[in-house]
C-alpha cells in the first residue's frame, strides 16, 4: 500500500515538475529560515547556563532612586562582596566583577595592551570557568595572582611553562602566574583573557571601597536550598544600614537569565535580549506558515487534476481515511525532500548567517536530539501542509468526480484566496516592519548628535601620556592633520558617571537630581564640534576658569535659571559660575534621552581624563593617524599605538540593531519570495483552468491587455485585502518596537506608500508573467486542447 | 439480489424541481446480465451510480442482497460495496501514474490482501485477460481496447458478485467492443457473476438476457 501511494505521489512530482519545484522550494526556503532561526534561538537561550552552579549563581542588581524614578544598573560598591558574604550566612561565595579593563602586559621585550577582568579568590569556584593549569580553589588567591588564557599564555610564554612566572602590569606591579584557563565555552557572554585579583585594582582605585560609590559589579552563589525571597528582603536595606541616607537598594536576578532579561523600567525587569528571540521565533513560524499555505493552495488547487485518480480510488474501495493518508503522505514526501534541500542550503549559508549575527552556529549532526528536532519540524511541516488539502481531497464525491464535471467548490475557492490574503498579509507587515527597522536606523545614523562625529579620533589617556598631557597636545597639534585636541574623562561616546553634588541657591534640598558630569580640559567645546547657546566656552585667557562650569540646556532646565550665565552653581563642594550654556547634544546612546550634564575643568591633582580627543582635518584622517601615532610613540614609548574613530564606535553601540536591520531585510525578502512562488503556482493554475474561456474569449475579439486585467484583478484584489488588513498590524507592532528608543522616527504614510506599492508591484509581476502567457496563447490552439 | 423500491432523484433548481429519475421499480438476481438502455438524459447512468451505491436518491427504497442500503451508515455502506461490487466506466479511469500491473494492483491494497497473495492474483488476472506482455506499461501507452481490458480486470480481480458497467464500449471501434462483450458474457456464464450495463447499442444489450428501457426517468414498458 505504501509503495503504491509513494510511486503515485513520486510520479505526480515528476509529472508535474513547475509545482514540484515551487512546492519543494518554497517549503525548504521557509524551512531553511526556520532552522537558522531555531539554531540562533537555541544558542541564545543556551548562554550562561553551562555553570554547574547555575541555579544558584545570582548577579547582585541596584535600584537607584533620582528625581522619582528608579533607575536599574548591575552595580554595587567595591566592598560589598567581601561584605555580604559575612553578613549574610545564605550567601555562600561572592565575588567582585570589574568592568573590561585594559592593562599593559610586560615579560621582557614583550609588551600588549590586554583584555580581561579583575575578580575575586572564590570566582572560579562559582563559575565553571575550566583550568588547563593550576587549581580553581587557590588560583585566584593571592593579591597578585594573574590567571591567562591559552593564548596569552603562548604570547608572553611560547614553549615554556608560563606557572610562576612573573608579568609586570601598567609598568607598576608584578603579578605571578597561577593558572591558564581552558577555551571559554562558546556560550559564555563573559569573555576575558586574563583574570587578576581585584584588590590590585582597587589600590589604585580607592574610591571603590566607599559605600556611597558604585561601580564594580557583584556576583554571589547562594548556598543550596536557599529561598531567593529570604535573601533578597535581607538584601533591601543593607547597603542603607552601611550608608545611612543611601538611596539604592539592591537584589539578586539569576545570572543564567541576566544575558536575555537585562533591561529594567521602574526597578522591574522589562525584556531585553529576549525579546529579539521572541520577535525571530515568531518570523520563524510565520515564514515556515507562509511556506505550508503555498503548499496547501498548490495542492488543493491542483486537486482538480488528482480529482479521477480520487475517484477511481474511492470507487475500487478507499476509504476516506485511507485517502487522508496518502494525501498526508505525499506531503510528508514533499516535506522530506524539501528538509533536505533546507539543510544543504543552510549548511551553505551557516558562515555568512554567523558572521552576520556574530555567532558560531553549527548544524550539529551527530547530536540525537539534532536529529529528533529536524524529524519533528518535517514531520510538522508535512502534516499542517498536508492537512488541508488531505481533507480537500477525500471528501470529493466519486459520481461527481467521474462523471467530469467537478465544479470548483465555491467555499474551496474561498478558503484558497482566504490562505492568500493571510500569506500576502503577514508578508506585508514584513516589508513593512523592514522599512520602519531600516528608517529608524538610517535615522541613528545620520541622526545630529549635536557635535560633529566625522573626523573625530580618540585615544586612551595612558601612562607617560597623563603626566605630559599639555606637552603631547602642543607637539601633537605643530604636526600635520591635526586640527584641534583636549582631554576628557568620557569619551565622545558615553558619559558614564554622574553625581547629586551639585546644588545652587533656590534647590529644592529634597529632591535628589542626578547630574552627568565630565571633566575636560581646554578645547574641548572646539574639538568636539559642540554649539554654545550662550557665554562662553573655558579659555586660557581667564585665569579662575576651574571654578567655572559649562551647562547643557537639560541641565539649565532643571537647575531652573531663567538666565544661567553668570549665575552661582557648587559642584562637590567648588563654589563657581555658569560661564555658557551647551545646545542639548547626545553624549549617551540614543536609547536614553539626553540627561542634564555639566561639565568643568579638570583640577591639578585629577590628571587630565582618561581620553585624548583629537580632530583631523577633514579630509585628512591618514596624515593624522600617523602624526598620533609618532608622537604616542614618542611619548609613551611603553605602550602600543590604539586609536578610536568615534563615528565607527557610534556605530558599534547599535550592533543589535545593524543585525536586525538585516536579518529584517533577508527574512522579509524570504516572505515575499515564497509568497510570490505561491502566487505563481497558482495563477499559473488558473490560466490553465481557464484556457478555454480565453480562447473563447479572444476568438470573440478579447484584447491581449483585457485578458491580462481579467487574469490579473481576482489576486490584485486579494493583494489589497491583505493591505487593509496588514497595515494597522504593522504599524502596532512597529510602533511598539520604536519605544525602545528615545529617539525614534515617525512612522509616516509614506512607510505604507512604499511597502504596499512594492507588495503590489511584485505580485503583479508574478500573476503577469503567467498571464501573458495565457493571454497570448493562440486560441486555435488553446480550443483543439477540448 | 437488487431490489429498488419506488426510486425517485431530483435536482432543485430554485423552485423547480427537475427529474432525472421517477418512482423506479426494479428486482435484478443473481446471475443476470441485465443491459439498461435509453436515450441521452433518460437517468441510465444515474440509475447505475444508485444501485452502485456511489449517488443517493431522493426517494425511494434499495435492498441489496435483502440489506436495505440507503437505511446504512456511511461506512456500512462502502464496505459492503467494497465486497460485492466492481465499476467499470465508458472512460475506463485507470490511473495515470501508476503501471498496468499496478492499477490491478490497487483495489486489493483497499481490501488488505498480503503481498504474497496480491503478486499470485494480478498473475493471475494478467494471464487470463492476455495482458502479461503490458503489465509495465503505462494507460497512456495503451490503445483503448486494451485500457479497458484493464479496467475490467481491475473491477474483477476483487471476485465482486455484482459488475457494474458504464458504456464500457462507448469509446472503442466494434472489434474490441465486441471482444469486451464476449469477456463479460464469459464472466456471466463462467463465474456467475450479475453484470448490469448501461449501452447505447441494441447489438451490445442482445449479448444480456434482460433488457431495461428508460425515458424520461421511467421504464418504458
Amino acid at each position: 500500500m505504501l509503495k503504491n501511494y509513494f510511486k503515485t505521489a513520486w510520479r505526480n512530482l515528476l509529472n508535474n515538475k513547475l509545482f514540484s519545484f515551487i512546492n519543494i522550494m518554497g517549503l525548504a526556503l521557509g524551512m531553511t529560515c526556520s532552522l537558522l532561526i531555531m539554531l540562533w534561538v537555541k544558542d541564545e537561550l543556551a548562554m550562561d547556563k553551562f555553570h554547574a552552579n547555575d541555579s544558584r549563581l545570582y548577579r547582585v542588581m541596584e535600584n537607584q532612586f533620582f528625581s522619582g524614578a528608579i533607575s536599574t544598573f548591575p552595580s554595587t560598591p567595591g566592598i560589598f562582596a567581601e561584605n555580604v558574604v559575612k553578613d549574610i550566612p545564605e550567601i555562600q561565595m561572592a565575588s567582585q566583577f570589574l568592568w573590561e579593563e585594559e592593562p599593559l602586559f610586560t615579560v621582557n621585550d614583550t609588551f600588549d595592551k590586554e583584555k580581561g577582568r579583575y575578580v575575586q579568590k572564590d570566582f572560579l569556584k562559582m563559575f565553571s570557568f575550566k583550568l588547563t593549569k593550576g587549581d580553581v580553589a587557590t588560583a585566584l588567591a593571592r593579591p597578585d595572582a594573574v590567571v591567562l588564557s591559552k593564548k596569552l599564555a603562548d604570547k608572553y610564554f611560547k614553549g615554556q611553562d608560563p606557572m610562576g612566572k612573573m608579568i609586570r602590569i601598567d609598568n607598576r606591579e608584578n603579578v605571578i602566574v597561577t593558572g591558564v584557563l581552558d577555551e571559554i565555552p562558546k556560550s559564555s557572554s563573559l569573555k576575558f583573557d586574563f583574570l587578576m585579583s581585584f584588590d590590585l585594582w582597587a589600590k589604585q582605585n580607592t574610591w571603590a571601597k566607599d559605600w556611597g560609590n558604585n561601580g564594580p559589579r557583584c556576583y554571589v552563589m547562594l548556598a543550596p536550598n536557599t529561598s531567593l525571597e529570604k535573601v533578597n528582603a535581607k538584601l533591601k536595606g543593607y547597603i542603607k544600614s552601611k550608608n545611612k541616607g543611601s538611596n539604592v537598594e539592591v537584589f539578586l536576578q539569576n545570572y543564567g537569565e541576566s544575558y536575555l532579561y537585562s533591561n529594567w523600567e521602574d526597578g522591574k525587569p522589562n525584556g531585553g535580549r529576549i525579546e529579539y528571540v521572541r520577535i525571530f521565533s515568531v518570523v520563524a513560524i510565520v515564514i515556515l506558515l507562509i511556506a505550508c499555505i503555498n503548499f496547501m493552495n498548490l495542492a488543493t488547487a491542483r486537486s482538480l487534476k488528482r480529482s479521477r485518480e480520487i475517484g477511481v480510488r474511492k470507487v475500487v474501495g478507499a476509504s476516506k481515511r485511507q485517502l487522508i493518508g496518502q494525501f498526508i503522505g505525499e506531503s510528508l514526501l514533499v516535506s522530506f525532500m524539501a528538509m533536505g534541500a533546507a539543510l544543504l542550503i543552510v549548511l551553505f549559508i551557516l558562515p555568512s548567517f554567523n558572521a552576520l549575527t556574530d555567532k558560531q552556529l553549527a548544524l550539529n549532526f551527530g547530536d540525537a536530539s539534532f536529529w529528533s528536532t529536524i524529524i519533528l519540524l518535517t514531520l510538522l511541516t508535512g502534516i499542517i501542509s498536508g492537512s488541508y488539502p488531505a481533507l480537500f481531497m477525500s471528501s470529493l464525491k466519486p459520481i461527481v468526480v467521474l462523471k467530469g464535471a467537478l465544479k470548483i467548490n465555491p467555499s474551496a475557492a474561498f478558503f484558497r484566496k482566504a490562505l492568500v490574503v493571510f500569506q500576502f498579509s503577514l508578508s506585508i507587515i514584513l516589508i513593512l516592519g523592514m522599512i520602519v527597522v531600516y528608517r529608524q536606523i538610517d535615522f541613528i545614523h545620520n541622526k545630529n548628535l549635536g557635535f560633529a562625529r566625522e573626523d573625530l579620533l580618540f585615544i586612551p589617556l595612558e601612562g607617560e601620556l597623563a603626566k605630559n598631557f599639555p606637552t603631547f597636545k602642543q607637539e601633537l597639534l605643530k604636526q600635520p592633520g591635526i586640527k584641534n585636541v583636549t582631554s576628557a574623562s568620557s569619551s565622545p561616546l558615553e558619559v558614564g558617571s554622574s553625581t547629586q553634588g551639585v546644588t545652587w541657591p533656590g534647590k529644592d534640598t529634597t529632591k535628589l537630581i542626578l547630574f552627568s558630569s565630565n571633566p575636560i580640559s581646554y578645547d574641548y567645546i572646539n574639538t568636539m564640534g559642540i554649539q554654545l547657546v550662550n557665554g562662553r566656552d573655558f579659555s586660557n585667557g581667564y585665569g579662575t576658569d576651574t571654578l567655572n562650569y559649562l551647562v547643557n540646556e537639560a541641565a539649565a532646565r532643571k537647575i531652573g535659571y531663567k538666565d544661567p550665565v553668570g549665575k552661582e552653581l557648587t559642584m562637590w563642594g567648588d563654589k563657581g559660575t555658569i560661564i555658557g550654556v551647551m545646545k542639548d547634544f547626545h553624549h549617551n546612546s540614543l536609547h536614553v534621552p539626553i540627561e542634564p550634564l555639566i561639565l568643568r575643568l579638570v583640577k591639578k591633582d585629577w590628571g587630565y581624563g582618561s581620553f585624548v580627543i583629537i580632530r583631523s582635518e577633514a579630509g585628512k584622517t591618514k596624515q593624522a593617524l600617523a602624526s598620533m601615532e609618532k608622537m604616542v610613540k614618542q611619548f609613551n614609548p611603553g605602550f602600543p599605538f590604539r586609536y578610536n574613530f568615534t563615528d565607527q564606535e557610534i556605530s558599534k553601540t547599535y550592533k543589535t540593531e545593524f543585525t536586525v536591520n538585516k536579518l529584517s531585510r533577508y527574512f522579509a525578502f524570504l516572505a515575499i519570495f515564497i509568497s510570490c512562488l505561491g502566487l505563481f503556482g497558482l495563477v499559473t493554475f488558473t490560466a490553465e483552468q481557464r484556457t478555454k474561456e480565453i480562447g473563447v474569449r479572444k476568438v470573440l475579439g478579447a484584447s491581449v491587455p483585457g485578458i491580462l486585467a481579467m487574469l490579473s484583478k481576482d489576486f490584485l484584489r486579494l493583494v489589497l485585502i491583505a493591505i487593509v488588513i496588514a497595515s494597522p498590524l504593522a504599524w502596532w507592532a512597529m510602533h511598539k518596537w520604536l519605544q525602545d528608543f528615545a529617539y525614534r522616527i515617525d512612522i509616516g504614510w509614506s512607510v505604507f506608500v512604499i511597502a504596499d506599492f512594492a507588495a503590489i508591484a511584485i505580485a503583479m509581476l508574478t500573476v503577469s508573467f503567467q498571464a501573458v502567457k495565457a493571454a497570448r496563447a493562440n486560441p486555435v490552439k488553446s480550443l483543439r486542447t477540448e | 439480489m437488487i431490489r429498488l423500491k419506488d426510486i425517485s432523484k431530483w435536482y432543485s433548481n430554485g423552485s423547480a424541481k427537475a427529474h432525472i429519475l421517477r418512482h423506479i421499480d426494479i428486482e435484478i438476481n443473481e446471475g443476470e446480465f441485465v443491459s439498461i438502455m435509453g436515450p441521452s438524459g433518460s437517468g441510465k447512468s444515474t440509475l447505475l451510480h444508485l444501485m452502485g451505491m456511489i449517488d443517493d436518491p431522493s426517494e425511494g427504497e434499495y435492498f441489496f442482497e435483502g440489506e436495505s442500503v440507503f437505511t446504512l451508515k456511511e461506512k456500512q455502506r462502502s464496505e459492503l460495496y467494497k465486497k460485492h461490487i466492481g465499476f467499470v466506466f465508458q472512460a475506463y479511469h485507470l490511473i495515470d501514474e501508476l503501471t498496468v500491473y499496478e492499477n490491478i494492483e490497487t483495489p486489493l491494497l483497499y481490501h488488505k490482501i498480503s503481498s504474497a497473495e496480491r503478486k499470485a492474483m494480478v498473475a493471475d488476472i494478467l494471464d487470463r485477460f492476455q495482458i502479461v506482455g503490458k503489465k509495465d506499461l503505462f494507460p497512456e501507452q495503451l490503445s483503448g481496447g486494451q485500457q479497458q481490458l484493464v479496467g475490467i480486470a481491475r473491477a474483477v480481480i476483487t471476485k465482486p458478485k455484482l459488475i457494474l458497467a458504464d458504456e464500457p464500449t462507448g469509446n472503442l471501434n466494434s472489434k474490441q467492443g465486441e471482444e469486451i462483450m464476449d469477456l463479460f458474457t464469459r464472466l456471466n456464464k463462467e463465474e456467475g457473476v450479475t453484470i448490469i450495463q448501461v449501452t447505447h447499442s441494441e447489438k451490445n444489450a442482445s449479448y444480456g438476457s434482460r433488457t431495461i428501457n428508460l425515458l424520461d426517468g421511467k421504464i418504458a414498458l
